[in-house]
């Protein structure tokens, strides 16, 4: 049960990214590498998350995303922003943008609190993949000769 | 004729820089394209100071003619095909394939590119919208109803507004569309979950292209860039979750509480 619904969601998310490549103007012929990568980020977060912080977790995604995007932008030859930017997307804390409005709102100002720091983590997290593999050398992404 | 052949030259380079840097381009890239354009023609003078709303692009020592050009532009929505046709275009510029004339006509044809139409970029919000319900933990209900408001929220976006509001206050009544759409379903039966609907259609005002690149700029130490983006990224959200807020406030003075 658990492995049909991991695999339904991988395909949610492959729609999801394409949808969002579509919004950003990213060209017909790339939408399959944008959903590869954004269903795989989100597989890849899913599959850690039982075992580790959300934190680790959205880490561990978001470097595989930013490199796949990096591998793919290298073979295509087309700027990483393509793939990047709606690969990212299902890692991206809507839920915590909600939830911290929602307690706020609430005035259950404690859950808010922690709500609204966890958003932050997730943010840091996905802010040093995006630093740790931007420092990959160019090299590792280009065919082996 | 060389100097006009310069001046055509960095016109491009110029024009190759401003489609960029308003398409959403970080600006390492802006700053690398100008660079390349203006060394393919043989402009060795070139010297070009990219923010994330404006360029200044100068050129000129004892053997090439002065140019000067400031530009402002302003920040606007992300259009990747328009970053993707300009770097191919500068790959081929290198290469030697076009003349300066040339570079400059097929750039003024990028610039005029059309966006996808807006029927399919309301049907990829709503596709969006369902999708991340479900991967937020929506069941099939929530998912066609964060449709149905994410669709609401684009024709919103695209129709109503057709950027005659400030980016702020779009965000905040989108916000607030978005979360009142997703209580009337809610009520109506149509949906389990009000907090995964209203996650799955606020997705597409979440400000992804501003926050990754602002990250980007400040990793390439573009510092006035990426601080200018991280403030509109974090604006955006801020928007986002007030209008969010004040219907939920709304709907709690009146519901009476949480009822889910």
């Amino acid at each position: 049960m658990l492995s049909v619904r991991i695999i339904f969601e991988f395909f949610a998310s492959y729609i999801g990214t394409i949808a969002f490549a579509l919004l950003f103007q990213v060209p017909k012929k790339y939408y399959g590498y944008c959903g590869l990568i954004g269903g795989c980020g989100w597989l890849c977060y899913k599959l850690i998350l039982p075992y580790g912080a959300s934190f680790t977790s959205t880490f561990l995604a978001a470097v595989l995303v930013i490199f796949l995007s990096r591998l793919f932008a290298v073979r295509k030859r087309c700027p990483v922003t393509v793939f990047l930017i709606a690969g990212i997307f299902p890692l991206v804390p809507g839920a915590g943008i909600y939830w911290t409005a929602y307690y706020v709102v609430t005035n259950e100002l404690d859950k808010a609190g922690a709500r609204g720091f966890e958003t932050l983590k997730i943010a840091v997290a996905i802010v040093m993949g995006i630093l740790l593999v931007f420092e990959f050398p160019q090299k590792w992404f280009q065919k082996e000769a | 004729m060389e100097t006009d052949y310069n001046r055509e030259a960095l016109d491009a380079a110029a024009l190759a820089g401003d489609i960029l840097l308003a398409s959403g381009a970080e600006i390492f890239r802006v700053e690398e394209t100008i660079d390349r354009i203006a060394h393919a023609y043989g402009i060795e003078s070139c010297d070009a100071f990219v923010l994330s709303s404006g360029i200044f692009l100068t050129a000129g020592n004892e053997k090439e003619k002065e140019f000067a050009r400031v530009r402002h532009i302003p920040l606007s929505a992300a259009r990747l095909d328009k970053v993707t046709a300009v770097n191919q275009l500068s790959r081929e510029i290198e290469n030697g394939m076009h003349t300066a004339a040339q570079a400059k006509e097929r750039l003024l044809e990028i610039q005029q590119m059309p966006s996808a139409p807006r029927f399919y970029q309301v049907l990829a919000s709503g596709v969006g919208s369902g999708c991340f319900c479900l991967l937020f933990g929506g069941d099939m209900v929530d998912c066609g109803a964060a449709f149905l408001a994410g669709t609401l929220l684009y024709l919103y976006l695209l129709y109503l507004v057709r950027g005659r509001l400030s980016k702020i206050a779009s965000n905040i009544t989108g916000g607030m569309l978005v979360t009142f759409a997703a209580v009337l379903l809610y009520h109506l039966g149509i949906g389990h979950h009000l907090g995964e609907m209203i996650i799955g259609s606020i997705i597409p005002l979440v400000p992804g292209v501003a926050f990754t690149n602002a990250i980007r700029d400040i990793a390439d130490q573009d510092y006035i860039a990426g601080a200018v983006r991280m403030l509109d990224a974090l604006l955006v959200t801020f928007c986002i979750a007030m209008g969010v807020g004040i219907v939920m406030m709304g709907y709690h003075n009146i519901a009476g509480g949480a009822v889910f």
